[in-house]
């Protein structure tokens, strides 16, 4: 039972060391790399990262219609993330 | 006119009696939903459906089997998701404790 070695929420972090996560950032940005350190406050060192940000355009879309959503993406090879502006980290699925 | 509004109702209604299950501190809450299906809100207003495998005194969440909802529509799913604990706004049981 895997789930069972899963005292503290820090522990699906521990556990996904040296796997690709996917980040949750404020300001409608997201991540995917390799995970290789983290801290208490959620610091993270990852590699291979891409960032995904989504650019919401309220300006140009017309009345009554949904904003336009445009999307940006850039690669960086290591990254220091600080922990305050992480709002969720998924591990990759441990089925 | 001499017509005159209705008198009040005579007959007050009682007080609603005090709820009588789910009493205790808000850890006690806590404590009960911890393998419990629940409803994770963060201040943005994205909600979080899954079952809560642990949290911690910053209310870091682990979920499982996890639903993200943005104004009901499910917009992403994790098998496993960390929630780091400043973004949450509130935890609901959404099954019976």
């Amino acid at each position: 039972m895997e789930s069972s070695s899963i005292q503290e929420p820090f522990d699906l972090i521990r556990l996904s060391l040296s796997e690709r996560v996917f980040v949750k950032l404020r300001g409608d940005r997201q991540l995917t790399g390799i995970l290789h350190a983290y801290d208490g406050h959620m610091n993270l060192i990852m590699s291979d990262v891409e960032e995904t940000i989504m650019i919401v355009d309220l300006e140009s879309a017309p009345v009554g219609q949904p904003a336009t959503v445009n999307v940006a993406k850039r690669k960086m090879d290591m990254l220091f993330v600080r922990g305050d502006g992480v709002i969720l980290v998924s591990p990759p699925s441990r089925t | 006119m001499d017509e005159t509004p209705p008198p009040p109702p005579e007959e007050q209604t009682p007080p609603p009696p005090p709820p009588t299950s789910h009493t205790g501190s808000p850890t006690d809450f806590l404590k009960g939903v911890v393998g419990k299906r629940v409803i994770v809100r963060l201040t943005s207003g994205v909600d979080y459906r899954g079952v809560l495998s642990c949290l911690d005194g910053y209310m870091n969440i682990a979920l499982e089997q996890t639903e993200e909802h943005v104004n009901g529509v499910v917009t992403n799913r994790y098998g496993d998701a960390f929630i780091r604990g400043n973004n949450v706004l509130y935890i609901s049981a959404a099954e019976d404790l």
